[in-house]
């Protein structure tokens, strides 16, 4: 048996076709954080969210605001280089020795726990602590389990309460040794080894939500104190330095608070009035304020581009959209100009589900299937033609800016199609789980997605019919198309390092999915990088995941 | 038994007030005199005028939205341009900035984030807001009277279940009570019987408004109840044989009905109030759908560049509720003239 390591190199040579769509701003180079910028080290920063996280529990977190400290708290076995742009999205070890070693199959991993490693609470880490961080995550429902059900042996038999433990994943505590055994190959599942809900846990973690007193991990900081929806705090750990692992920071600041302001105009006044030191990625800034900011603040401010997307969901198995003339209806009166400018110009209009960055988006040159202008007259005769016409519809949408504008202009773009829609609003911290909880079972709304990994796989998670689950569901739209499955099992195992063989392949599928209309997209977002003049804006890193990387955040 | 029986009835507030307040002319009615009384006090008359016009307004909001500004309350124009002095402007700019009041047909006050009409959804607000703050008093009003009348009337047991019952929906503030009855009902609804309401009914609203303020009326309602059922023209119903229905119907309730005339205004007041503070919070009226407490909210985040967002709704909700309030006033000044004299003693006394 041949066996095939996943080099650094090759995956930066793959990961070179992402380039397009994450640079820009000036903060597309590839600095590490790590690298001297002459900043004071220590100290403590404030960091605002206009959104709770959904968890803090890193085997349920699954939104950006989670994501952003549990990358730091909990490493897994694998993770990224903290650097900007396409660099940021290169695998490096993390509690491994080294990258995993892959049989010839693509059907064995085998990793190497580094040795000598303890959690922040003084707990040594085991081998052992793996297979339980998985079957936690799977226990407790996390959003992208099916990232493991799909394809780790005896994963899908544990979910199913079939077996006791996952028969795919030996984990030997004397050696440190691990070896995953997949069902079928899929070329992304280093990357899978590599998310947030993959971060080490001690085993014995209780196997429920733990956001409130989050558990222990191995990372440059841990949470300190957590006050529910109010905000929390991590610190650094001390322990993590001795560890030595490279290319991951062991960061700049002592303390970083974390504050929750539920108000965005208000987030940015204080970042803007230097009061507060990072206004949050993941929020839009208030387009009263942009062009203050752009004048006064232009030196710690900047649009960077992040490969993702933002759909409607339209629920294809019940009405009206289980009709498909309803679902391209929308996909064709829908003003992707007016998305724009209620998202203050940080969206860029496309039709296309992957998005620009990602391996198989089929570009510009390719004409989106319902047109790139709205059609209402065209899309109203469709409405007719399907017999949909005056059908009750409840649109599920956020409260916060501009999510909350998007769905209002998507409920009047409805009911002039003819349905009768009324919207439905949820607290944002409670919306994902609400929408995707199978009792609720929405019929539409909005839905974004942000990239887990540079890999097409990641976005078509919510267009594979195996990932619907009946909590913390993703595929919102509840797609199990045949032909998009089968497309799914062929193009899934191939490697990341062979991602470019098959581009056109993945470009394929977009354009069946984007004619099926299973979602209306409508754009992919530009985030704002927007600090105080306390610290040091050029040495943050912006990560095309995990966006603003907080051990990189240092005082001037 | 007849002519004390006419007589309680027919003279609700001056039952009160045989033996105070101002001699009542012989052959004038106490409605009719307090009418008169009211007519001389104009500032209250001005306010009610200005809150009648307020409603009136609202009320035709159709035909504005139709013949005037040619937009529904909930329409959006985003990519849409509008001429201001013969120039065409975006109505939303690619940045995302709305246009501000155009002082003509056509988006008179400006538009929203969504390219909507302000001027359209502030009087289609104020239908909501003015519908919201009528059922929910007209939920107290009939409950509290209810729960009010046969808790005094009844006393004992009932009046305890009753009355523990208010204090629980008094111990709770009640906007935090609004906010968790708000939010749960917007998700699911209410199911009462065969009546069932979606979350984004305005009825929804309204009725949790018009519960968290029964206790604010019943007790008074009862503490009157518990006097009047011990005077003679009650004992002199029971003996004629009139059972307790009867007797809360025809006797008592006639005669607490001043002190409900004088709290509908009140509670239309608050209850707008309310519904307002409910809705900037997400949990009264549901969007799209417009009322003033919503609109205030949407603004809030363009306060720097777009004020008129939150300033228009926000002055059309205290003229509302200024002109309601003020009004309430001079009715109950009409209807009990010697509880202004009170408040003017206590005010004096206090001043010393």
């Amino acid at each position: 048996m041949r066996v095939r390591t996943f080099g650094a190199t090759a995956v930066a040579v793959a990961l070179l076709t992402v380039a397009a769509g994450c640079g820009g701003g000036g903060s597309n180079n590839s600095t590490t954080s790590s690298g001297s910028s002459g900043g004071t080290a220590g100290g403590t920063a404030t960091v605002l969210m206009g959104t709770a996280p959904d968890y803090l529990d890193p085997q349920l977190g699954y939104t950006t605001q989670s994501a952003e400290p549990d990358w730091i708290i909990y490493t897994p076995l694998l993770t990224y280089r903290h650097a900007n742009g396409t660099s940021g999205g290169q695998l490096i070890p993390g509690l491994a020795t080294a990258l995993p070693t892959v049989s010839r199959d693509g059907l064995t991993y085998t990793l190497t726990l580094r040795r000598g490693l303890t959690y922040s609470n003084g707990t040594p880490v085991k081998a052992s602590d793996f297979p339980y961080t998985i079957m936690r995550a799977i226990r407790v429902n996390w959003g992208g389990k099916s990232f493991y059900t799909n394809y780790i042996a005896g994963a899908s038999a544990y979910d199913g309460g079939r077996a006791s433990s996952i028969s795919g994943i030996q984990a030997d505590d004397a050696t440190g040794r691990i070896t995953i055994r997949l069902t079928q190959p899929y070329g992304a599942f280093a990357n899978v080894l590599a998310f947030p809900s993959s971060g080490l846990v001690p085993r014995g973690t209780a196997m429920r939500n733990l956001s409130n007193t989050p558990p222990p991990g191995v990372g440059p900081y841990k949470y300190s104190s957590v006050s529910v929806n109010r905000g929390f705090t991590l610190t650094r750990n001390a322990s993590f330095a001795r560890f030595g692992i490279p290319n991951i920071p062991t960061g700049h600041l002592d303390t970083i608070r974390v504050t929750i302001v539920s108000n965005t105009q208000s987030e940015a006044q204080q970042v803007l009035n230097n009061q507060a030191d990072v206004f949050d990625a993941g929020d839009t800034l208030p387009p009263s304020l942009l062009p203050q900011i752009e004048s006064q603040a232009s030196s710690r401010f900047a649009r960077v581009p992040i490969p993702s997307t933002y759909y409607f969901f339209l629920n294809v198995t019940k009405p009206p959209f289980n009709n498909a003339k309803a679902r391209q209806a929308v996909n064709m009166a829908i003003d992707r100009e007016a998305m724009v400018r209620l998202a203050s110009g940080f969206l860029k209009p496309t039709c296309w589900f992957l998005p620009e960055g990602i391996v198989g988006h089929p570009g510009n040159s390719v004409r989106c299937p319902y047109g790139t202008t709205p059609d209402l007259a065209a899309a109203k005769r469709l409405v007719q033609q399907s017999g949909t016409a005056g059908t009750a519809v409840t649109v599920w949408g956020e409260q916060r800016s501009p999510r909350r504008e998007y769905v209002d202009y998507y409920t009047d773009l409805l009911n002039k199609l003819g349905f009768k829609a009324q919207e439905r609003i949820v607290s944002d911290t409670v919306y994902f789980p609400t929408i995707g909880n199978a009792k609720t079972d929405p019929q539409t709304g909005f839905a974004d997605w942000i990239q887990d990994f540079p890999n097409p796989s990641d976005f078509y998670l919510l267009m594979d019919g195996r990932s619907i689950q009946p909590t913390n569901n993703q595929n919102f739209s509840k797609v199990n198309d045949p032909h998009i499955q089968g497309e799914l099992n062929r193009l899934n195992p191939v490697p990341a390092t062979q991602l470019n063989s098959v581009a056109n392949d993945w470009s394929t599928l977009d354009q069946y999915t984007a004619s099926r209309a299973y979602v209306a997209v409508y754009g992919t977002e530009t985030m704002p990088k927007f600090f105080s003049n306390r610290l040091d804006f050029g040495a943050a890193v912006f990560h095309p995941t995990y966006l603003n990387d907080w051990t990189s955040l240092q005082l001037r | 038994m007849a002519t004390v029986d006419s007589t309680v009835r027919a003279g609700a507030p001056a039952a009160r007030g045989a033996d105070a307040g101002p001699a009542q002319p012989a052959g004038i009615g106490p409605y009719r005199l307090a009418l008169r009384r009211l007519r001389r006090n104009k500032v209250a008359l001005a306010f009610g005028a200005l809150f009648l016009l307020i409603v009136v307004l609202c009320l035709c909001a159709p035909l504005y939205a139709a013949h005037v500004a040619h937009t529904g309350p909930n329409d959006n124009h985003v990519t849409e341009t509008v001429k201001v002095g013969g120039v065409a402007k975006d109505v939303v700019s690619p940045t995302g900035q709305p246009i501000g009041p155009t002082w003509h047909g056509r988006f008179l006050l400006g538009a929203d984030q969504n390219g909507r009409d302000i001027a359209v959804r502030l009087l289609y607000g104020g239908r909501n807001s003015l519908e919201v703050g009528g059922i929910a008093t007209l939920v107290t009003m009939t409950l509290a009277t209810i729960v009010g009348i046969v808790a005094g009337f009844f006393r004992g047991f009932v009046d305890g279940v009753l009355a523990r019952m208010l204090d629980l929906i008094w111990a709770y503030p009640v906007v935090l009570l609004g906010i968790a009855l708000g939010t749960s009902l917007a998700l699911g609804g209410i199911t009462i019987g065969p009546i069932a309401l979606h979350g984004n009914s305005l009825l929804v609203p309204a009725f949790i408004i018009g519960v968290v303020y029964i206790p604010y009326v019943a007790k008074p309602i009862r503490g009157q109840v518990l006097g009047l059922r011990e005077q003679e023209f009650v004992d002199a119903a029971r003996v004629g044989g009139a059972g307790p229905l009867r007797i809360m119907w025809s006797e008592i309730l006639p005669n607490v009905s001043s002190t409900l005339v004088v709290f509908v205004p009140l509670m239309i007041a608050n209850a707008i109030l309310l519904e307002a503070a409910l809705s900037y919070l997400g949990a009264g009226v549901q969007p799209p759908n417009p009322s003033w407490g919503t609109m205030i909210s949407d603004g809030i985040r363009l306060i720097p560049s777009a004020m008129h967002l939150t300033f228009v709704p926000g002055a059309m909700l205290v003229l509302a509720v200024l002109g309601i309030n003020v009004f309430g006033d001079g009715v109950r000044d009409a209807l009990d003239p010697r509880a202004k004299v009170r408040l003017e003693e206590h005010a004096e006394e206090a001043s010393r």
